[in-house]
C-alpha cells in the first residue's frame, strides 16, 4: 500500500510532530538541563506560583503591572467519573476536572510549566498552549510517561484567551477523553473590570452505547472519527452548570464568560438565553469586536470572551444555538440571577419551570436515585430475594419522576395543592375512594366540581400523555407519598381502564 | 512380530525423551559494575574513586578501536569527552555531525581543547569493521585526539540507550538516527547535550570549557 | 501370541496397530525435529509472519518480515523477578545504579527482597527499567522480544491470526485504555489465550521491547519541521500504516515517551527466545 505522501498522512504527521520526545537525559536526577540563556533572561523576575482554579471559577485578575516568573504545576489524571445519570466515562483530565485548570498569567510573564503525568495514568501525556510560541506549543517538549514530570518555559508574547490540550497521538481520543483547558494571557492593562468572571468549556465525548446508556462508557472511535457525539456538553458532563451547580450573578453585575470549544470536533454558536452580549472579545483576542450580540461562532481549539450586564433577576441559559446538542446532548448551563424585580425590563416566570423533564433538577435527582437503585436491585437479586421491597421503591421513584414532569406544577411537589384551585392529593379522601377513578382521571382529564376532604374544587385538569406504565407508577406514587396508603397500581389496571374508556 | 512392534514403539518414545531433554543455555547477566575502575597508562593518575551513579563509565561491555585494540570505556575516564553516534556509509548527516564536532573542538579555548576526547561511536557494527573505520578516519581527516569504536549491536543499543540516541535501520542498510552531541565530563556523566546539525555550538563549548579541570 | 496376531480375522487390528504406532513415532520424531530446543517451559511457538509497522518512513517496506520465534506465554511476574534478584544482587533496589534503573524501581515491593502487601506474586512485575528486564532476560538465556515481533504476535487475535478481522478484538483491545488504571494488577497470564497461545499481550501491562528506541517521531521533510529534520537523520517523511488503530499510536508512544532507565508503574515484560539457538552478540 506504498504511495507518495497523500493528505491523510500529512495529518498523521503533524500529530505525530506533536508528539514530541521525552524528557533530555538528565545530568543527574530530578535536575533540569537548562539551557543557560533562559534562565538568565528570568532571573531578575520576581517569582509566583500560579493560581490555578477548577471551572467555573476563574483566578482573580493580575494587579501586577510588570512581568514575573510563574510557576505552573499541572497534574494529569486519568479519573472515572460521572458524565451524566447512571453513566460514567474515564476522563484524562488536567487538574482532575474537565475542562483542565484555568491558568491566568499576564503579557510578558515568564511560564515555567512544570507537567505531572500521575504514575496511576495508562499512556504518556503531553501539552500544547496555544499561548506558547514554539515547537509544538509545548507539546514537543513535554511529553511525559506515566509516573514521570516534565518541565519546560516559555514567554506569553501573546495577550489573549488561549485553549490547551494534550497533543498526544492519537490526538482526537486525547482531546475527546477531556484534555483541554484554557489559559489567559491578559494583556498590559488587563481586560475590562467585571463584577462576576466565568470559566466555561465546550466538548464532546464519544461514547460506544447511546446517549443516556448507563454504565462505564468506553470511547469509540468511530463515532469519533465520523464526529457523531452522544454527547456535547459544557464543563464535562450533562448538567454540570444547572441547579444548584449554575453559575450565580446579582442584578446589575457585570458578568464577563470566558468562554472556549475543547472539541475535538465541533464548533460551537454560543449563546445566553434572555441576554445580549454588549461586547464580544470575538475568538479571544484582545479587541472587543463587537457590541450587542446575540449568539458568537466559537471555532474548536478557539475561544470567545462575553461581557454583558444583567439587568433582571432569573434563570439565563446557556447553550450552543445548534440545538439538538442544547436538548438531547446536554450543551446546556445555567446562569441564575438574583435581585429586584424590573417588570419594564422584563416580567415573566422563572426559566427553571419551562424546562421539565431532563433538565429539571428534582427529575434528576430522582433520575439518579433511579439509576442507584437499579444497580442495588441486580445486586440484591444475586445476593438475597428480598427483590419485592426494592421492585416497589424503584416504581415509586420512576413515578415520582412522572410526577415531577407533570403533576406537581398543580398538585405541588408534596401534593398538598393549591386552596381553592387545585385539590390536594395527599391524604385525599377523593384519591382513596375509588382507584379505576384515580386512573381515568389521569388519562382522560377532568373537569366539573368535585370535593375533596370537605373542600370544593372546580377546575379543569388535562389528559395526559403518558404509557401504561408511566401511568401506573405516578399513581403508585401518588398513591403511597405524604401519608398515603392506597395500594398499587399497575400497568394492566391502566390498560383495562384505558381499554373501558376508549 | 510383537517383539518389531515392540521395538519400534520403544524407540520412538525413547527418541521423543531425547529430543526434550536438551538442555537451554543459560548466561550470566552481565553486571553493570559501580565499581570498576582500569588503571591505563593513558590515563592521568588519579586516586581510585569508585564511578559515581551516573557516570557512563559502568558499562562494561568490550569495544574495539579502529586500529583493531580492545578498549574498556573507563580508559576514557579522566578527562572531557565529546561523544556522537555515527555510521561510515552515512550520506547526509554524519558527515555534518563530524564536521559540528570539528567546529565544537575549534571554539574551545586553547588549554582546554588539547585536554578534550572526541568519541565516535557506529551504529553499523556489520559494515564498519575497523578497517571501514580507519578508512572514515582517514577520510575525515581525524587526528589522534579522535577514538572510533565498534562493539556489539547489544552493547551498541545499551550506549545508544544511555545517551537517548535514537536509530533505526531501514531497508536499504542505511541507519535512521537523530544527531545528538554530548559532553561527558571527566567521570563519564553526561553534563550537556547538543541537538540537530549545524547549529549553534558554543553553548557546548562553553560548557566544556568550564569543567573543572 | 504372534501366530494369533498373523491370523486373518485379526490381521485388520494388527495393521491398525502398527499403523498408529508409525504415525505417533513419526509425529514424536517430527516434532522433535522442528524445533532444534523443545518448546521451553512456559513458551509459545509463534509462527514466521509479517508485521506492518504504525511508523514508517519513506524507503521502509510496509510489510517487515517476522522470523519464527519462542515467545513467553505471560508477562514475567513479580515471584520470578524476585528470584533473579535474589540470585543477582547487583539488582537488587538499594544497589542497583541509577544509570540503570531510577528512582522508580521495583517501587511497589516492600523491600529489596520483600514483595509486600502491593506486589502480589502472581502479578506482572513493573517498574522495572529496560536495562533490568535485559538482565532477567540474559540470565534465563532469553532475550527481550523487537518491536516486531511483539507486534507480530499481538496482532493475533484469540480466534483467528489476523485480529483485525476478528469481531470485537479492536474493540477489546481499545477498551483497556478507557478504563483506569487499576492499583493491584491481577495474575499474569489469567487472560484468554490469542491463536498463538500467548495471553495479557494486551489489556494487562505495556510491555519493554528491545529496540523500543526505534519507535520515533519524525517530522515530515516538506513542512515547516526544520526542528525534526534536524534531529533526525535518515529517509525523510515518515507515514502512519492506520490512522484508526489507535492502540498502535499509544504503543508508538509510550514507547517513544521512555528512557532504558524509566521504570514506569504499567510497563513490564516478558521474554523471547530464538528458535535456533544463537550466539547471545549476532546481529
Amino acid at each position: 500500500m506504498k504511495h507518495p505522501l497523500s493528505a491523510r498522512r500529512a495529518t498523521a504527521l503533524l500529530f505525530l510532530l506533536l508528539a514530541g520526545s521525552p524528557p533530555p537525559v538528565l545530568a543527574s536526577e530530578g535536575t533540569v538541563l537548562a539551557k543557560p540563556g533562559a534562565t538568565a533572561l528570568a532571573a531578575h523576575l520576581p517569582v509566583e506560583k500560579a493560581v490555578l482554579t477548577e471551572a467555573p471559577f476563574v483566578p482573580p485578575p493580575i494587579k501586577r503591572r510588570h512581568p514575573a516568573k510563574v510557576v505552573v504545576e499541572l497534574e494529569v489524571r486519568e479519573v472515572v467519573k460521572r458524565l451524566s445519570d447512571g453513566v460514567e466515562y474515564t476522563f484524562w483530565t488536567f487538574g482532575g476536572n474537565v475542562p483542565g485548570s484555568f491558568i491566568r498569567v499576564r503579557v510578558g510573564d515568564f511560564v515555567e510549566f512544570h507537567l505531572n503525568n500521575h504514575p496511576s495514568s495508562k499512556v504518556p501525556h503531553n501539552i500544547d498552549l496555544h499561548a506558547v510560541t514554539g515547537p509544538g506549543g509545548g507539546a514537543a517538549s513535554s511529553f511525559t510517561a506515566p509516573g514521570y514530570s516534565s518541565q519546560f518555559s516559555f514567554t506569553a508574547l501573546n495577550p489573549g484567551l488561549f485553549v490547551y490540550h494534550c497533543a498526544t497521538a492519537p490526538v482526537p481520543m486525547h482531546v475527546a477523553n477531556g484534555m483541554y483547558g484554557m489559559i489567559l494571557v491578559e494583556p498590559e492593562n488587563g481586560y475590562p473590570e467585571v463584577d462576576k468572571e466565568f470559566y466555561v468549556m465546550q466538548g464532546e465525548f464519544y461514547t460506544a452505547g447511546r446517549h443516556g446508556e448507563p454504565g462505564l462508557q468506553p470511547f469509540d472511535p468511530a463515532k469519533a472519527e465520523d464526529e457523531r457525539a452522544p454527547y456535547i456538553v459544557f464543563n464535562g458532563s450533562v448538567g454540570s452548570l444547572v441547579g444548584d451547580k449554575a453559575l450565580k450573578a446579582e442584578v446589575n453585575d457585570r458578568v464577563r464568560i470566558y468562554f472556549g470549544v475543547g472539541g475535538p470536533n465541533v464548533i460551537s454558536s454560543f449563546h445566553v438565553i434572555g441576554e445580549i452580549f454588549d461586547t464580544v472579545y470575538q475568538e479571544g483576542g484582545i479587541l472587543p469586536s463587537q457590541r450587542q450580540v446575540q449568539t458568537t461562532l466559537v471555532p474548536a481549539g478557539g475561544s470567545t470572551i462575553t461581557d454583558f450586564k444583567v439587568d433582571v433577576p432569573g434563570t439565563y441559559v446557556l447553550v450552543d444555538h445548534s440545538l439538538s446538542r442544547a436538548f438531547n446532548k446536554g450543551a446546556l448551563g445555567m446562569l441564575k440571577v438574583t435581585g429586584p424585580e424590573n417588570h419594564l425590563i422584563y416580567s415573566g416566570k422563572e426559566v427553571d419551570a419551562v424546562y421539565l423533564g431532563a433538565a429539571s433538577e428534582a427529575a434528576s435527582v430522582a433520575g439518579r436515585r433511579e439509576a442507584e437503585l437499579m444497580i442495588s436491585k441486580e445486586k440484591a437479586i444475586a445476593a438475597s430475594p428480598e427483590i419485592a421491597n426494592l421492585t416497589q421503591e424503584i416504581r415509586l421513584e420512576r413515578g415520582k419522576k412522572v410526577y415531577l414532569a407533570s403533576c406537581f406544577a398543580c398538585h405541588m411537589a408534596t401534593g398538598e395543592g393549591l386552596p381553592n384551585v387545585f385539590p390536594p392529593l395527599a391524604k385525599s379522601d377523593y384519591l382513596k375512594a375509588d382507584k379505576d377513578r384515580a386512573i381515568k382521571v389521569v388519562l382522560k382529564g377532568m373537569s366539573g366540581p368535585i370535593t375533596v376532604n370537605g373542600s370544593a374544587y372546580n377546575n379543569m385538569m388535562p389528559p395526559q400523555e403518558v404509557t401504561d406504565d408511566q401511568a401506573a407508577d405516578v399513581l403508585t406514587y401518588v398513591m403511597n407519598s405524604w401519608g398515603n396508603d392506597f395500594g398499587n397500581v399497575s400497568a394492566s389496571d391502566v390498560r383495562r381502564v384505558r381499554a373501558e374508556t376508549r | 512380530m510383537k517383539t518389531l512392534l515392540a521395538l519400534i514403539c520403544v524407540s520412538s518414545v525413547l527418541g521423543a525423551i531425547a529430543a526434550e531433554k536438551s538442555e537451554i543455555p543459560s548466561c550470566c547477566a552481565p553486571a553493570p559494575a559501580a565499581l570498576v575502575f582500569k588503571a591505563s597508562c593513558c590515563v592521568e593518575e588519579k586516586p581510585a574513586a569508585p564511578l559515581t551513579d551516573k557516570s557512563l563509565y559502568q558499562l562494561n561491555s568490550a569495544w574495539t578501536n579502529d586500529a583493531g585494540g580492545s578498549v574498556a570505556l573507563t580508559t576514557l575516564r579522566g578527562r572531557p569527552v565529546l561523544i556522537a553516534m555515527f555510521f561510515a556509509s552515512c550520506e547526509y548527516a554524519c558527515p555534518v555531525l563530524v564536521n559540528d564536532l570539528k567546529r565544537l573542538e575549534a571554539a574551545l579555548p586553547e588549554d582546554v581543547r588539547g585536554n578534550v576526547q572526541l568519541v565516535l561511536v557506529t551504529f553499523d557494527t556489520k559494515r564498519d569493521t575497523p578497517p571501514a573505520l580507519r578508512a572514515f578516519r582517514e577520510r575525515m581527516e581525524l587526528g589522534p585526539q579522535w577514538t572510533l569504536l565498534t562493539s556489539t549491536p547489544s552493547a551498541v543499543q545499551e550506549l545508544a540507550m544511555l545517551l537517548g540516541v535514537k536509530f533505526k535501520q531501514d531497508s536499504r542498510g542505511q541507519f535512521a538516527h537523530s544527531n545528538l552531541i554530548t559532553v561527558l565530563n571527566a567521570e563519564g556523566e553526561i553534563v550537556h547535550q547538543h541537538a540537530g546539525l549545524q547549529g549553534d555550538v558554543s553553548t557546548a563549548a562553553k560548557v566544556v570549557a568550564q569543567l573543572p579541570r | 501370541m504372534a501366530p494369533t496376531l498373523l491370523r486373518s480375522s485379526s490381521l485388520r487390528s494388527f495393521r491398525r496397530m502398527l499403523a498408529a504406532a508409525v504415525v505417533w513415532g513419526g509425529l514424536l520424531v517430527f516434532t522433535s525435529a522442528r524445533s532444534e530446543v523443545a518448546a521451553p517451559v512456559g513458551m509459545t511457538f509463534i509462527p514466521a509472519g509479517t508485521y506492518e509497522p504504525q511508523l514508517r518512513s519513506k524507503d521502509e517496506p510496509d510489510k517487515v518480515p517476522v522470523e519464527a520465534f519462542w515467545l513467553d506465554a505471560r508477562p514475567v511476574t513479580n515471584a520470578e523477578f524476585l528470584e533473579f534478584v535474589r540470585t543477582h544482587p547487583q539488582w537488587q533496589r538499594s544497589k542497583v545504579s541509577a544509570l540503570f534503573a531510577d528512582r522508580g524501581y521495583l517501587a511497589d515491593w516492600a523491600g529489596d527482597l520483600e514483595l509486600g502487601e502491593a506486589a502480589s506474586a502472581a502479578a506482572p512485575v513493573v517498574r522495572v527499567s529496560w536495562f533490568a528486564a535485559r538482565a532477567f532476560a540474559q540470565a534465563e538465556g532469553k532475550r527481550l522480544p523487537t518491536t516486531a515481533e511483539w507486534e507480530r504476535a499481538a496482532a493475533a487475535g484469540f480466534t483467528q491470526p489476523d485480529g483485525a478481522s476478528e469481531a470485537g478484538f479492536s474493540a477489546y483491545v481499545l477498551s483497556w485504555l478507557s478504563r483506569p488504571g487499576i492499583a493491584r494488577l491481577p495474575a499474569a497470564g489469567s487472560g484468554r489465550p490469542n491463536v498463538f497461545g500467548a495471553r495479557d499481550l494486551h489489556g494487562l501491562v505495556w510491555e519493554w521491547v528491545d529496540d523500543f528506541n526505534t519507535a520515533m517521531t519524525t517530522g515530515e521533510s516538506r513542512a515547516d519541521t526544520g526542528l525534526e529534520r534536524n534531529l533526525f537523520c535518515g529517509a525523510g517523511a515518515a507515514g502512519a500504516r492506520n490512522l484508526t488503530d489507535y492502540p498502535a499510536f499509544m504503543r508508538a508512544g509510550l514507547r517513544s515517551s521512555v528512557r532504558a532507565n524509566y521504570c514506569v508503574p504499567n510497563l513490564g515484560f516478558r521474554c523471547a527466545q530464538d528458535l535456533a539457538p544463537a550466539s547471545e552478540n549476532s546481529p
